[in-house]
């Protein structure tokens, strides 16, 4: 039990880094320094003393050491910044569609199984027909018709990945729907509203909400692939997909133009289902959550 | 079996439906005008164009029709192969689909094929242990797999064998034959092994542990024969894997196309979304929808074939695997 604990807070920490270096990336890379003095010498310069933006044309394509420490890309622009920066990107298109995604499905499971009948194979339905699109394939064909953005990228991702949310959430409130002291409450005058909120869905939400990590990492995966593809948040934002996209063209040359932004969006996942196999108290065995 | 046959085709030809009308509301709701794009030569900007021709334009492609009309025929030709033409060059789209079809087929049977070849067997060694050393070393293989995005492990694979070691070709096309061809194979298998390994690995390690396996022990079975039976015993769940497998493919053969500048479907779907070429970009998105449709028909009969309880089952087996 305790040996759980220990990893989930691992896992939990690992996890958080992300958040807070998005948070803190304005801060760490910026041109600005943190100090200076009053003719305007630099006396604290910040640890990364680059915006993400700062193009340099004299410096392109700057192997990695000296005062670029991943090197620059093609415009000249300070990788390890870009990458810094770029995690606000990933993270926040994460959570946003993570949390729509469990919402959404958490909505539509709660009502599939607490209506039954006609509602319920309504909804079955529409599961069916999401899953039969490949995730890419769906949100690909939304974001060629709606105008490229982060917020459109993130909700054509909920729209994708809300249905094992949904999946659970169902079974649960089915299974409790008959349950013993449902019926006593019921009995004894609930409204259905306070059935719902106070008697089912404490015990029908918590199997979906720990399915929240996994569905974060698949929608982070989404994400890059879309700004990979082009249609994700538009340029000038600094986003890993888009800075993998730029560095293929580079390619055989400028590997520190691959790896920096490879290896985050690896990390920020790894740690995601990391953290969703601490929480479900297992190694890696059973999950099978593909982009 | 004939009225549980009957039954999952007809819920999946509704499924269809549904992805059509999806798609298309989808499509039509969206803000924006395919005819003023496409009428500008590919939304190029600067060339203006007259009224005359932008309505000229939309009653040529049908633009001009209510929703539902559009809807309509275009479902009914759809049932016959015709998308219309292209919005870019005026060719069909069936035609233009059609070139580009044979490369993604290949591409993905190739992966899918060596994703089994290696993950099964795989996915059987680490279950003969569960625990083990090697179970635990290919759990962790698997975790960082299905954390790697496609296209990333894409690029890697060309930063090391095209870019450092230079055995293959940084854009393969015509003269580099099949050696260009390796790559993607292998990226997208290595994106589909760890569904596999990881799957066989949990459906054999439950066989192993079962009773049927315990009285095949006692009866004095080798491990090649237990390994059999188990393998047998699996073949339902097995077939429910493929059809996980398929939508996964189909998304990573998209990435892998544009990673590997393939002229596949993947490649052609990419390039219609950029220029706004509605009829393909529904053709496309339709053509995904029937693959994995079909494969998860073809999963669910196959499951009630080996396993007749599935038959007299609740209406909805679960599809993929149950998180």
């Amino acid at each position: 039990m305790t040996d759980a604990r220990a990893a989930l807070r691992r896992a939990g920490i690992a996890f958080a880094l992300f958040p807070l270096l998005a948070l803190l990336a304005p801060l760490v890379a910026r041109e600005k320094p943190w100090v200076s003095g009053r003719a305007g010498e630099t006396i604290l310069s910040a640890p990364v003393p680059f915006d993400p933006d700062g193009v340099d044309l004299d410096r392109r394509l700057a192997p990695p050491g000296g005062r670029h420490l991943l090197g620059t890309d093609e415009l000249g622009r300070d990788v390890l910044a870009r990458v810094l920066h770029g995690a606000r990107l990933s993270v926040a298109a994460g959570l946003l569609a993570s949390a729509l995604a469990l919402g959404l499905g958490a909505a539509l499971g709660t009502l599939a199984g607490w209506a039954g009948g006609r509602t319920d194979r309504a909804v079955l339905l529409l599961l069916q027909i999401v899953q039969a699109l490949p995730a890419l394939v769906l949100v690909i064909a939304g974001a060629a018709f709606l105008r490229p953005s982060f917020l459109v990228a993130a909700l054509l991702i909920a729209l994708t990945g809300w249905t094992d949310a949904a999946r659970l959430v169902r079974a649960g409130t089915q299974r409790l729907r008959s349950e013993a002291f449902v019926d006593a409450a019921r009995a004894s005058g609930a409204s259905d509203a306070r059935l719902l909120f106070v008697h089912v869905l404490p015990h029908a939400l918590p199997p979906a909400l720990a399915t929240l990590p996994y569905v974060l990492g698949s929608a982070v995966l989404t994400e890059a692939g879309l700004s990979f593809l082009g249609l994700g948040a538009p340029p000038p934002a600094a986003s890993w997909g888009r800075a993998l996209a730029e560095a293929r063209n580079l390619l055989p040359g400028a590997w520190w133009c691959v790896l920096p932004p490879g290896v985050a969006l690896f990390l920020l996942v790894f740690s995601a289902r990391r953290l969703g196999d601490a929480f479900l108290g297992r190694r890696g065995d059973v999950q099978s959550r593909l982009a | 079996m004939l009225r549980f046959t009957l039954r999952r085709a007809a819920s999946a030809l509704l499924t269809l439906l549904g992805v059509l009308a999806l798609v298309f509301g989808l499509v039509t709701a969206a803000p924006g005008d395919a005819a003023a794009l496409a009428a500008r030569a590919g939304g190029n900007r600067a060339v203006s164009v007259s009224p005359e021709a932008l309505a000229a334009f939309r009653h040529l492609y049908g633009l001009d029709r209510p929703v539902a009309e559009r809807f309509l025929t275009w479902t009914w030709r759809a049932l016959r192969l015709d998308f219309g033409r292209s919005l870019v060059d005026g060719q069909p789209v069936t035609a233009r689909i059609a070139r580009a079809l044979p490369t993604t087929f290949a591409l993905n049977l190739a992966a899918l094929f060596l994703a089994c070849l290696v993950g099964v067997p795989l996915g059987v060694a680490a279950a003969r242990r569960p625990g083990g050393r090697l179970d635990r070393i290919s759990g962790f293989v698997c975790d960082a797999l299905f954390s790697t995005p496609t296209f990333v492990l894409g690029l890697l694979l060309l930063l090391v064998f095209s870019g450092w070691l230079r055995v293959t070709p940084v854009f393969a096309d015509a003269e580099t034959g099949l050696s260009g061809f390796v790559l993607p194979v292998v990226t997208l298998a290595l994106a589909s092994l760890a569904l596999v390994a990881r799957f066989v690995r949990v459906c054999v390690a439950a066989a192993l542990a079962d009773p049927a396996a315990r009285a095949g022990r006692a009866r004095g079975e080798g491990p090649p024969a237990e390994i059999r039976r188990a393998l047998r015993r699996s073949s339902a769940p097995f077939a429910a894997m493929g059809a996980a497998l398929v939508p996964a493919v189909v998304s990573g053969s998209i990435l892998v196309e544009r990673v590997f500048s393939l002229p596949g479907a993947g490649g052609l779907l990419a390039e219609a979304v950029f220029a706004r070429d509605l009829p393909t970009v529904l053709a496309l998105t339709l053509l995904s929808a029937v693959v994995v449709v079909a494969a998860s028909l073809a999963a669910d009969l196959v499951t009630a074939a080996l396993d007749p309880r599935t038959v007299r089952a609740d209406d909805a087996p679960p599809r993929g695997i149950a998180p």
